[in-house]
Formats: structure tokens, C-alpha cells, sequence
């Protein structure tokens, strides 16, 4: 189960180890139902099965802790990071305490009860509400309202990997290793991220949360940085999918399943196949065994997609798949111009959604 | 014998062990309350179990 291990390294945390010293100086509460919480206060990822909040007894949040990324649950959970987050946390409640920490507007509250899908298919069957839940039926809700925002709602969280960084993660948000936009940027090891678009962070599920509200159509933002003891502000210029995840560990149930996942094209193997090079030509590289049975597509792995509805070239996407999940809704078809072993076809495909269990 | 084997539990390490874990509170709302009166801040875990 995602977070197990983390979740009993803190709630059994020895009184008189360097976590529990710290935790004795707050007043600690773990919650398992999400039916009566406050989920415009506490937005967050829900796809994300342990999170944490330090907050005040006026509810006032102070920072996050948790998030995680598209290939394990567990990347950002580290005992030490904790401990320095609620260490920072504390010095955050004497200046609360003292009057001087500034407030932030309070999101309307919101609750479960108040979204009609969840009480149709989670309270009136008394069944638990799931974190998860939360999320996949705000999507629902959104894609039925005709206002779900694919690029936000579905691709959530954004990986900080994606433009270089790479946090040595037991210190908070001590960078390790740099790569890409942020290197160019000048971002270096060892620098300590403070702030993100201007607001401080404390910890990666901050860094997280907030890089999740940057526009998806920016095209930079500015990350504040501590260099041995000297405040900068750092203008990371984003490159192109800067907001693409693999939405694979998520139940959203909303994006179109495509049963197949694919790598685009190089610029010379598009020219040698005779394709745009900025089209979105990729080959098909892994077809799930149930494809056949639920009739999505008859594509094999090593073909080529070429064209969606006649269409080669998209401003978002570099794959077909990326353009069949951004501008198909799930159920639709499509018409896919593939290379086969040198021959052009057509294939139909018939987009589904996934069906989960509550 | 209940009561003895009840004596032995809670005298064992075991038991002395556990007594020195963090206290946690499953109440978010009793959480509110405490802080209010201990002037402490909180630290909130969602823990999704299913």
C-alpha cells in the first residue's frame, strides 16, 4: 500500500527520537475518513494516499508535506525532511504567536457531501470515501460540466525532473543535481529553494502544490533560492510539455484510454519516412493483452501514427497518444494514418473510460 | 490468570516501549481544541487506507 512504511516510521515515532522531539511539540492528529473534511481548505492532489498539513488552531496552513511523483508514491517521504519541515514549522507558529506572519485569504470551504456524484456512488452505498475519489469525481463532474481543463485537471502536479530538478531529498529543498531549464537558469547544486512565482515554500509538497497552479500556458516562472546564506530570484524559461505527466498510476477515469503507449519520432526518422518533422509521428511501443478483447484498435507494436483525423501536427502534443487523451473525450473514435512495415493505412480506434469499482 | 498474564503484558518492555510513542489524536476537530489551549500548532495527517 502507497506510504505504508512512511506512515508507521511517523505515528510510531519513539518519543525520544530526533522526529518524536519534535512532534511532542505539536498536537498531532492522523485522519482515515475524508467524508467530513474540508477539501476546499485542504485542496490538494487526492491522488496522493498519505499528506500532511502544519497548521494553527485558526486553521491558518503553514506548509504541506507530501506529494509525489508518477513513478513511486514514496520519492519525497523521508524522515529527516520531515523533521525539518516541522522544525521550520514551529518557527513559523512563534512569529503566528507574535502577530507577525502574514495571512493569506481563506478558500471557501467545500465538502464531500456537497459533491452530488460522490453522494450518489460513495455515501448512499456507505462506502468509504477515498482520496482518490475526491479527485476523480471532481473530474467527472467538471467533464460533464463541459469546463474540465485537461492540461490542469488531468495532468496534475507537474514533475520538477521535467525541467532539471533534482532534490537531495532527506534536506527539504536542498537542490542535488541540476539538468536543463533550471541549470540554464543557473540553478545549482546546493542551492536551497525558498520560494515558488513569488510565494515561500518549506517543503516539496509546497513546491509541489504550488507549481500545480502555475499557468499551463506560461512560459516561465521564477524560483527564489538561498546561496549560502544570499537571497536570489532565479526566471526558469519552460520548455515545451513542462506540465506533462504519466497519468498511468491515476484512476481519473476521464482521459481517453488509448491501449497503447508510444515514443515520438526523431526529426530524420520523420524526414526518412517521408513526415512533418514538428508533426507528432510516434511508434507504437507496448499494446496492453485486453486490447483485442475490448476492440480498442488493431495496431501493433513497431507501427507508426502518423495522423489523427488527418491531423499531423498539434501545438501540445508530441505523440498521437498525448493527442488522442488531449482532444478526444473517452468513448470517442478516431481514424489513425499508420505506417506499417513501409505501406500507409487507416486503422479506426475506439477510445474507452475506465470503469472503477465505486 | 488473565490478570497476571495482563500484569505481565503491561510490564513488559513491550508495553514500556509503546508508552513512549507521540500521541496522535483522531479527532481533527478535538485537534482544533487542544491547539487552541496549548498554543501549539498541528500537524494534520490525511492517511487514505483503502
Amino acid at each position: 500500500m502507497e506510504g505504508r512504511e512512511f506512515d508507521a516510521q511517523v505515528v510510531l515515532s519513539p518519543k525520544d527520537s530526533p522526529l518524536g522531539q519534535v512532534l511532542d511539540r505539536y498536537v498531532c492528529v492522523r485522519v482515515v475518513r475524508m467524508d467530513d473534511v474540508n477539501i476546499g481548505l485542504f485542496d490538494r492532489d487526492w491522488n496522493n494516499a498519505i499528506y500532511f498539513f502544519v497548521l494553527n488552531a485558526d486553521e491558518q496552513i503553514y506548509m504541506r508535506y507530501g506529494g509525489r511523483e508518477s513513478e513511486s508514491p514514496d520519492t519525497y517521504n523521508s524522515l529527516d525532511s520531515l523533521r525539518i519541515a516541522l522544525e521550520q514549522g514551529l518557527a513559523l507558529h512563534q512569529k503566528y504567536l507574535g502577530g507577525s506572519l502574514p495571512t493569506e485569504p481563506r478558500p471557501k470551504p467545500r465538502f464531500p457531501r456537497e459533491m452530488p456524484l460522490l453522494v450518489a456512488r460513495t455515501f448512499a452505498q456507505n462506502q468509504c470515501v477515498e482520496c482518490h475519489l475526491i479527485g476523480d469525481f471532481q473530474n467527472i463532474q467538471r467533464d460533464r460540466d463541459g469546463v474540465l481543463d485537461k492540461l490542469t485537471h488531468l495532468y496534475r502536479s507537474p514533475d520538477i525532473k521535467t525541467i532539471g530538478i533534482f532534490l537531495d531529498v532527506p534536506k527539504g529543498l536542498v537542490v542535488k543535481q541540476t539538468t536543463g531549464a533550471v541549470a540554464a537558469a543557473g540553478l545549482k547544486p546546493g542551492d536551497r529553494i525558498t520560494s515558488w512565482n513569488g510565494v515561500p515554500v518549506w517543503t516539496f509538497g509546497d513546491v509541489q502544490y504550488r507549481y500545480d497552479k502555475v499557468d499551463r500556458h506560461a512560459k516561465s516562472i521564477k524560483i527564489g533560492i538561498d546561496r549560502g546564506g544570499h537571497a536570489t530570484e532565479l526566471t526558469v524559461e519552460l520548455p515545451p510539455r513542462w506540465w506533462w505527466t504519466d497519468l498511468r498510476f491515476r484512476q481519473s477515469s476521464v482521459e481517453p484510454r488509448t491501449d497503447f503507449e508510444d515514443r515520438p519520432l526523431t526529426a530524420d526518422q520523420k524526414q526518412r519516412l517521408g513526415l512533418k518533422t514538428d508533426g507528432f509521428a510516434s511508434e507504437v511501443k507496448y499494446i496492453p493483452q485486453m486490447t483485442k478483447v475490448r476492440g480498442t484498435h488493431d495496431l501493433r507494436v513497431g507501427d507508426v501514427v502518423a495522423a489523427v483525423n488527418g491531423v499531423e501536427s498539434d501545438a501540445l502534443a508530441n505523440t498521437a497518444d498525448l493527442y488522442l487523451k488531449l482532444y478526444l473525450k473517452a468513448g470517442e473514435s478516431a481514424k489513425l494514418d499508420v505506417i506499417r512495415a513501409g505501406k500507409r493505412i487507416t486503422l479506426p480506434i475506439h477510445t474507452y473510460s475506465l470503469s472503477f469499482r465505486k | 490468570m488473565i490478570r497476571l498474564i495482563a500484569l505481565i503484558a503491561f510490564l513488559s518492555p513491550v508495553a514500556f516501549a509503546q508508552e513512549q510513542l507521540t500521541d496522535w489524536l483522531s479527532d481533527y476537530r478535538e485537534a482544533l481544541k487542544v491547539a487552541k489551549q496549548t498554543s501549539k500548532p498541528i500537524l494534520l495527517e490525511f492517511r487514505c487506507e483503502a
